[in-house]
C-alpha cells in the first residue's frame, strides 16, 4: 500500500514542481524510466510468486536504470544511439509483457 | 504473449527481478497470488521492504512524470536525439541558404526598379523644367522676374497700332522675355491692328493708357527705349507721353491657351 503511495506521490510531484532536468541527465530519462517499469513488473510478479526481497527489488531496479543509461551513452558515442535506444526499449517492452502475462495469470487466473 | 507459463522455478534463465532463489519454506508460499496481493495492498504494512519499494516507485513516478511532461512541452526538440538535432540543423541551414539568395535576388531588383525610377523621375524633372521654359515663350504660364513697366498716355488719340508695334520689337530686340499690355500676353503671333487710338491687340480692343509690362535685364530695356529716335521720343513727338519705371518684380500674368497645332508634328 505505501509502496503504490509512493508512485502516486511521485507522479504528483513531478507535474507540480516541474524539477529541471540537467542536460546531461535529459537523453537517458526516457530509457531509464522505461527500465525502471521493467524493475517494477518483475517486482510485482516475484511478489505475486511469493518470491519477492525487497533487496533483490532494489538492486535490480538500479543495476536496470543504470544499465539502460549506459548502453544508451554507449550508443551515443558509437553514433547508433537511436538505434540502440530502440533496441533497448524493445527487449524491456517483451519483459514488461512477459511479466504482465504471469501477472495476469496471477490475478485473473487465465 | 508467451501463451506458456514460465516455469515456477525462480532459478530459471527467465528469471525476472525482484525475484530470488527458492529460500526455506514459506507459509506464505502456500498463499494463490491474489491473496498475496490483497494482504500487501490491504492494511497497510511500515515494513523496510514496503518502504523500499515505496522510495523507489516514488523515483520512478517522478521520471516518469517529468518525462511526459518535458516531451508534453511545446518545443519537438527538446526529447530529439543529437542527430535528429543535426538533421534539422542542417535542413535549417539549407533553408536560410534559399531564402538569402532570394532576398538577394529580390534586393537587387529593388535597386534596379529604384535606379530605373530615378531615371524616370529626372526625366520628368527635365521635362516639366522644359514645359516652363516653353509655357513662357508660349505665355500659356504666368511669369515673374525683374523688368520695366512702360506706360503711355494718350491724351489726343494720336498712338498708331505701328508704334506700339515698334515698341514690343524694340524690347523684343532688348531681351524682353515676357510681355503683356494692358491684360493681353504678347505672343510670338500677336498682333496689333487699329490706328488714332482705336488699337486692337490680337483682336481684342485696348484704350489709353497702354501699359506694357515686360521682365527682362531693366538696364537693357530702360536705354532701348530711351535712345533718341526710339521709342519714346516718336511717342512724344506724336503727343503722347510714354514713361518707363524699372522694377526688381514684374509679373506677367495674362495667359494664353495653349494650341494644338494642326499640322505641324514635333520631329524630335
Amino acid at each position: 500500500m505505501i509502496a503504490v503511495l509512493g508512485l502516486v506521490v511521485g507522479v504528483v510531484v513531478g507535474l507540480l514542481v516541474r524539477p529541471e532536468v540537467p542536460a546531461v541527465v535529459e537523453p537517458y530519462l526516457p530509457i531509464a524510466v522505461v527500465a525502471a517499469l521493467d524493475a517494477v513488473f518483475g517486482g510485482l510478479r516475484a511478489m505475486l510468486d511469493g518470491i519477492f526481497v525487497d533487496k533483490v527489488f532494489v538492486v535490480s531496479f538500479l543495476s536496470n536504470v543504470v544499465v539502460a543509461a549506459l548502453i544508451v551513452f554507449l550508443g551515443d558515442k558509437l553514433g547508433v544511439g537511436a538505434q540502440l535506444s530502440t533496441g533497448v526499449v524493445v527487449v524491456f517492452g517483451i519483459r514488461i509483457f512477459s511479466n504482465a502475462a504471469a501477472i495476469r495469470r496471477h490475478v485473473f487466473r487465465a | 504473449m508467451n501463451s506458456e507459463e514460465p516455469p515456477p522455478n525462480p532459478g530459471a534463465p527467465q528469471t525476472p527481478p525482484g525475484s530470488q532463489p527458492p529460500g526455506p519454506p514459506d507459509p506464505r508460499r502456500q498463499m494463490t497470488g491474489r491473496q498475496r496481493l490483497a494482504a500487501g495492498l490491504w492494511p497497510p504494512r511500515v515494513t523496510r521492504a514496503q518502504l523500499v519499494v515505496a522510495l523507489l516507485l516514488f523515483v520512478l513516478g517522478l521520471g516518469l512524470a517529468i518525462q511526459v511532461r518535458s516531451t508534453n512541452d511545446d518545443s519537438a526538440l527538446r526529447g530529439a536525439r543529437q542527430e535528429d538535432l543535426v538533421r534539422i540543423l542542417d535542413e535549417l541551414d539549407g533553408r536560410t541558404e534559399r531564402l538569402e539568395d532570394e532576398k538577394q535576388r529580390l534586393d537587387d531588383q529593388q535597386t534596379e526598379l529604384e535606379t530605373s525610377s530615378d531615371q524616370a523621375e529626372e526625366a520628368r524633372k527635365q521635362t516639366r523644367e522644359k514645359e516652363q521654359q516653353l509655357g513662357i515663350l508660349a505665355g500659356t504660364v504666368a511669369a515673374r522676374g525683374p523688368g520695366i513697366t512702360l506706360t503711355v498716355q494718350d491724351a489726343g488719340g494720336t498712338v498708331d497700332s505701328d508704334m506700339l508695334l515698334d515698341a514690343i520689337q524694340e524690347l523684343r530686340a532688348a531681351g524682353a522675355e515676357a510681355i503683356q499690355v494692358n491684360g493681353v500676353r504678347v505672343v510670338a503671333a500677336t498682333y496689333f491692328s487699329g490706328s488714332d487710338g482705336d488699337i486692337e491687340v490680337d483682336g481684342k480692343r485696348i484704350r489709353a493708357p497702354y501699359r506694357f509690362k515686360v521682365i527682362g535685364k531693366p538696364q537693357d530695356l530702360e536705354p532701348a527705349l530711351n535712345i533718341p529716335g526710339g521709342v519714346v521720343q516718336t511717342l512724344e513727338r506724336e503727343q503722347a507721353t510714354a514713361t518707363v519705371a524699372a522694377s526688381e518684380e514684374i509679373v506677367v500674368d495674362a495667359l494664353r491657351p495653349a494650341q494644338r497645332p494642326d499640322y505641324a508634328r514635333s520631329s524630335s
